[in-house]
């Protein structure tokens, strides 16, 4: 019962619960260590790696990474076909999938929540309209959708991102709408209006506070499919166009090297699996503890 | 959630047969409301695609007839094509050719099989040759139906027993299993493990055939990668359904009541816990088993209905492009329909 007076009371405090018993999971703080330092890898390490990402050096092709027979020091995974070093190239390639999945995740949440939100909030023909835009938009597969757009011209970042944003911002929109359902018939939205604030204002200072932040460890999750959907269309060849390395692409360009020169794709799929790791096992405590605090656990 | 009968009802003495007419009377309404809706968002979608490709990509007879037809040749056979009309009067020529059944012939692909790109007349192109789309889908859907079944049931297998054990001791240690598995399992790039899987039991042990289909042995590998992609959301799903229902009142009831935690584990929280589980499958695994599918197909040069359309999307033939859209949106729609009329009837808390 006192659960939930102080739900209604206290805006902020569902959200700290759940960050709280989250910070409790040794795996959150393992994970969130590992993701940190190759966030900085990924930062740093193009920088100060002596090496470059698109020069060919023939007389390295083909190094095996340094923990095997014949490897050299600084090429840490080896070198590809054409002796660029992999490791500074899956670097760059996870610096380049970052940047564009936590830009596609921010553009997908606001667009998706805000539209969710607005069409719980108002409900009738908006409601409507909006759902139905994010039925047939998830009735779409979004391979079709990233070929047909992406397939025709030159890829750039903006339109892959659109191309992710489109594809991914109806889940965010239904989920917000049947929070904000819940929401508004709630005492403290009904209180304010009838002290006489503003749709807009209801929905950003009082709405969006509180059903936000159990809906965040979506995003958390989203920006490793995100990097995964950024693999997958370097693999088809319709993410970001070579020499930019990706790590789509060198994966691609490894399956003809398979039997002699396995690390070329083997390698750089380990760094990224690594990556996307730990950011599932944050999004993965995120969720549990939201579950828990939203069961009205202490 | 609409009340229907009372529970029980259908077995009232007088009034069962009653009751059992106002089941029936809902269960109509449900599948008549649902089929209009459904058909409205099929409708919609295959609008969207059938613009989308004309508006957005290419034009596909230059990859038709190739890069030395003239642009005589090229205007003549879009024509022909039907491709210069204005897009509202192309899609109402579809829809009718729909309705009829039929979907059209492909632009690319001949009668024989192979692709017929490039190589035509410049005269023009004789629709005679061109595979019906309708029959390059028949003959590619069972090769995706063993594929898709194929991982489907091995993600169960990983899935069930996991996500049980994590459900049965939620905070212990399986439950922290549970969680390693899937979040290791969801960060695997269908991509990648695809190509490692290929390098490991195919080019290295030589266990298993991996590119393109010649028998059963070929869906092994491509299904195990579409079975790693789906069951870190099925051991998710179970392990919090199994949990929740262990701390319902009715398990707790049961046990007071005197029948054996394991009885009711079996009898009533297994089966009530199937329900989020099928509401999973129409929400999302079909969904992620599509895609999974198409990319899958791909790197494996899987001969089924992903490789027809990613190979049909990059060569601009829409004809096949569209009727996959349109299947792909059907069935989506029915599972999901009847997803929803099917967990009514297994939990009867719920009414639709």
């Amino acid at each position: 019962m006192t659960d939930t007076v102080s739900n209604a009371t206290t805006g902020m405090r569902t959200s700290q619960r759940m960050l709280a018993h989250a910070w409790a999971f040794k795996e959150m703080k393992f994970a969130l260590g590992v993701f940190l330092f190759l966030i900085v890898l990924a930062a740093v390490g193009p920088v100060i790696i002596p090496a470059s990402a698109i020069d060919m050096n023939v007389g390295l092709r083909f190094l095996p990474p340094i923990f095997f027979e014949g490897g050299q020091w600084p090429h840490i995974f080896g070198t590809d076909q054409l002796g660029r070093d992999l490791f500074l190239r899956s670097l760059i390639g996870l610096r380049n999938a970052l940047m564009l999945s936590v830009v596609a995740v921010i553009c997908m949440f606001v667009l998706g929540c805000g539209l969710g939100i607005y069409a719980g909030y108002k409900g009738g023909w908006i409601d409507t309209v909006i759902m139905r835009i994010t039925d047939v938009q998830m009735s779409i597969p979004v391979i079709i959708l990233a070929i047909t757009v992406l397939g025709m011209s030159r890829p750039t970042p903006f339109s892959i991102i659109m191309v992710l944003v489109i594809a991914s911002w109806p889940v965010y929109a239904r989920v917000a709408r049947s929070v904000a359902l819940a929401e508004k018939e709630k005492e403290h939205i009904r209180a304010a209006r009838i002290i006489g604030a503003g749709d807009l204002r209801i929905m950003l200072r009082h709405m969006a506070p509180q059903i936000l932040p159990p809906i965040a460890f979506v995003a958390v999750l989203d920006i490793a499919r995100m990097m995964i959907f950024e693999a997958i269309f370097g693999f088809i060849g319709i993410g970001i166009q070579p020499p930019t390395p990706t790590f789509g692409t060198i994966i691609s360009s490894g399956t003809q090297y398979l039997l002699n020169s396995w690390w070329i794709t083997v390698a750089p799929g380990v760094l990224l699996a690594v990556t996307l790791t730990s950011l599932n096992l944050v999004g993965g405590v995120l969720e549990r503890s939201r579950n828990h605090v939203l069961q009205g656990g202490r | 959630m609409r009340s229907g009968a009372p529970q029980g009802a259908s077995e009232h003495l007088l009034l069962g047969p009653f009751y059992r007419l106002i089941g029936m009377a809902f269960a109509i309404e449900f599948f008549v409301r649902r089929i209009l809706q459904g058909a409205v968002i099929v409708f919609l979608v295959s609008f969207v695609i059938f613009a989308l490709l004309r508006v957005v990509s290419g034009d596909p007879v230059r990859i038709i007839l190739g890069p030395m037809a003239s642009s005589a040749a090229i205007e003549e056979t879009a024509e022909q094509l039907g491709l210069r009309d204005p897009i509202p009067i192309q899609y109402g020529r579809f829809v009718a050719g729909v309705v009829q059944g039929d979907f059209g012939h492909s632009f690319i692909r001949g009668v024989q099989g192979g692709s017929t790109g490039g190589s035509q007349d410049s005269e023009g192109l004789d629709t005679d040759n061109r595979a019906p789309v309708f029959d390059l889908i028949m003959t590619a859907l069972p090769y995706t139906a063993i594929l898709a079944g194929g991982g489907v049931f091995l993600a169960l297998l990983i899935a069930l027993p996991i996500g049980i054990f994590a459900g049965r001791n939620s905070g212990r240690w399986p439950d922290r299993f549970a969680l390693y598995v899937s979040s290791l399992f969801i960060s695997l790039p269908n991509i990648w493990i695809g190509v490692v899987l290929i390098f490991l039991f195919s080019t290295k042990a030589g266990w298993l055939p991996a590119i393109g289909y010649e028998g059963l042995a070929y869906a092994i590998l491509p299904a195990i990668v579409i079975a790693i992609e789906i069951s870190p959301v099925l051991i998710r799903a179970i392990s919090v359904s199994v949990s929740d229902n262990l701390r319902a009142p009715y398990f707790a009831l049961g046990l007071v009541r005197g029948l054996s935690s394991n009885y009711m584990f079996r009898a009533h929280v297994l089966r009530n816990s199937a329900v989020p589980l099928m509401n999973l499958f129409g929400a999302q695994v079909i969904g992620m088993l599509l895609g999974g599918l198409f990319v899958v197909e791909y790197i494996f040069s899987y001969p089924g209905i992903g490789l027809l359309t990613i190979n049909a999307i990059f060569q601009r033939d829409f004809p096949i492009v569209q009727a996959i859209s349109i299947l792909a949106a059907v069935a989506l729609v029915l599972i999901n329909m009847f997803v929803d009329f099917f967990s009514s009837l297994i939990d009867r808390r719920l009414k639709f």
